[in-house]
């Protein structure tokens, strides 16, 4: 198998973004062409979950080729829900590594807002089991709310663990100029103050308002290409090397221990085995933090702390920049946002920013191992990549 | 006529599946896919659960409780609770009942009490 290379990235804001799906794909393009120094690509992949439901465009690689005038370079597009973005950038890897094509485009883009926010939820929640979860009105947060009940109970993180890893990731964002929200928020507001239950309400108790991700508008896209083609443009040698997916159960309520996420276990598993790194070995991460529970959870599972000790290391400040393992630089889900389809391309744009040196005042220093998490579903379909700067 | 809620045993192992699966979870058997359907208890206790303040958009209501029940015979099923102060543990009974309603259907599913 051929090595695999970043060669471009771009990304647009995380936001309210008021053009169409297809120009919200074509930027980011745009941009890691620019970045890249490419004019052609021999293929697009693009991620995106809600195009047909949301935005009345199916189809959507089709017409973002047309747009940007890459045709006749094969297009598809990808669907795998909120993992949708890291999905993409593993067919990508497959299509280079096989010898099929030598430069690839991967766009991750989603439009969420233009349905109102109930729509948006009730979109999201369609990923539920339609006759076993879907009916009683189960939606994401609610599967979130209960298992972070669980993991209370077993672990004992409580809602202040919680409100630090919002606390820490919306700090985070305030760097980061294409992050949804740029709040500088406090443990005093959002949980302390007598304003604090204004200000932070519970969406699906004991998850309150600021432990959930915004709905947010965004695309990112990477350019990925062969060794060879990375000798003819000057740009950092950041190569993907390492992918793992995995999945579980769709019910929550079948797995034999509802605080295990076994599927990103497994999906950092394979990732890790494939780089050639052990999680110790990973300078900076992007978890997919959709709900707060979520960042200490798979801090966990992927293997940077034991299970049951991630709250443990979140207190004492390890995944903070700066700490032993930086955990979400960008602001995660939380605080940057969560365009579903786009996610898992932009957690891969932090990272190939962060690696290449180019993260600015949230640069996390000598970042040489680069890992991402995409968690799709309520964990029942999770992929892991891993990148290294050479 | 009571209403139930279906498991589907497997003919070939004896495993049970809520909900149902095409091929057995178990015994991974697939040259018949055929299960036994089997009413589930209703019977059990609070395994977690959650209130829900941001609704669906056709409900009607403000708020939904939500939980996860182990029931007598370990089979795990997703319902609604009606329970004032729910607990971690605690004995539920469950009713098959309206739990949704759209435009078109009344979908039935199970709602919890304390027992």
């Amino acid at each position: 198998m051929r090595e695999v290379y970043v060669a471009g990235i771009g990304i647009t804001s995380f936001s309210r973004l008021e053009y169409p799906l297809v120009e919200i794909a074509a930027y980011p393009g745009l941009m890691a062409l620019r970045d890249s120094g490419l004019k052609k690509v021999d293929h697009l992949y693009v991620a995106n979950m809600g195009g047909g439901r949301i935005n009345g465009q199916t189809g959507l690689a089709s017409a973002v080729v047309d747009h940007m005038s890459l045709t006749p370079a094969g297009a598809e597009t990808i669907e795998n829900g909120p993992a949708s973005g890291a999905s993409a950038i593993k067919q990508g890897y497959m299509a280079i590594a096989s010898g099929m094509h030598d430069v690839v485009m991967v766009i991750g883009a989603e439009r969420m807002r233009e349905a109102n926010p109930l729509e948006a939820t009730d979109f999201v929640a369609t990923l539920t089991h339609p006759q076993a979860e879907y009916i009683y009105g189960v939606t994401l947060p609610a599967l979130a709310g209960m298992f972070t009940r669980l993991y209370m109970e077993k672990y004992g993180v409580t809602a202040r663990h919680l409100a630090m890893v919002a606390v820490k990731n919306h700090k985070n964002a305030m760097d980061n100029f294409y992050a949804h929200l740029h709040e500088d928020i406090t443990i005093e507001g959002i949980l302390d103050s007598p304003e604090a239950s204004t200000n932070n309400p519970y969406v699906a108790d004991p998850l309150r308002f600021y432990d959930v991700c915004p709905v947010s508008d965004g695309g990112a896209c990477l350019i990925l290409a062969t060794a060879e083609v990375m000798k003819k443009i000057n740009k950092p040698m950041i190569r993907l090397a390492g992918i793992g997916q995995a999945t579980d159960t769709h019910c929550v309520h079948e797995r034999k221990d509802p605080t295990e996420l076994l599927a990103v276990r497994e999906a950092a598993r394979q990732s890790f085995k494939m780089a050639g790194v052990k999680p110790s070995d990973v300078s900076v991460a992007e978890l997919h933090d959709a709900f707060t529970i979520l960042e200490i959870a798979e801090s966990e599972e992927v293997g940077f702390f034991k299970k049951g000790e991630g709250h443990l290391a979140l207190e004492r400040g390890e995944t903070q920049i700066g700490g032993k393992i930086p955990i979400n630089p960008s602001g995660g889900l939380k605080a940057k946002g969560h365009p579903v389809g786009a996610t898992g391309v932009g957690q891969a744009h932090e990272i190939v920013l962060q690696l290449r040196g180019e993260a600015g005042k949230r640069q996390v220093k000598n970042a040489k191992v680069g890992f991402t998490c995409n968690f799709g579903g309520f964990g029942n379909n999770v992929v892991c990549l891993t990148f290294i700067k050479e | 006529m009571e209403l139930n809620i279906y498991a589907y045993k497997c003919k070939r192992c004896g495993e049970l599946h809520y909900p149902y699966k095409t091929i057995c979870k178990k015994c991974g058997e697939n040259d018949h896919n055929e299960f036994d359907i089997v009413p589930l208890p209703k019977k059990g206790k609070l395994l977690t659960f959650t209130t829900l303040y941001t609704l669906p958009s056709d409900y009607e209501v403000v708020t939904l409780a939500l939980g996860i029940v182990e029931l007598e015979d370990g089979n795990r099923i997703t319902g609604q609770l009606d329970i004032k102060n729910p607990k971690i543990g605690m004995k539920v009974d469950g009713k098959v009942e309206v739990v949704r309603k759209d435009l078109y259907k009344k979908h039935l599913g199970m709602i919890f009490y304390k027992a």
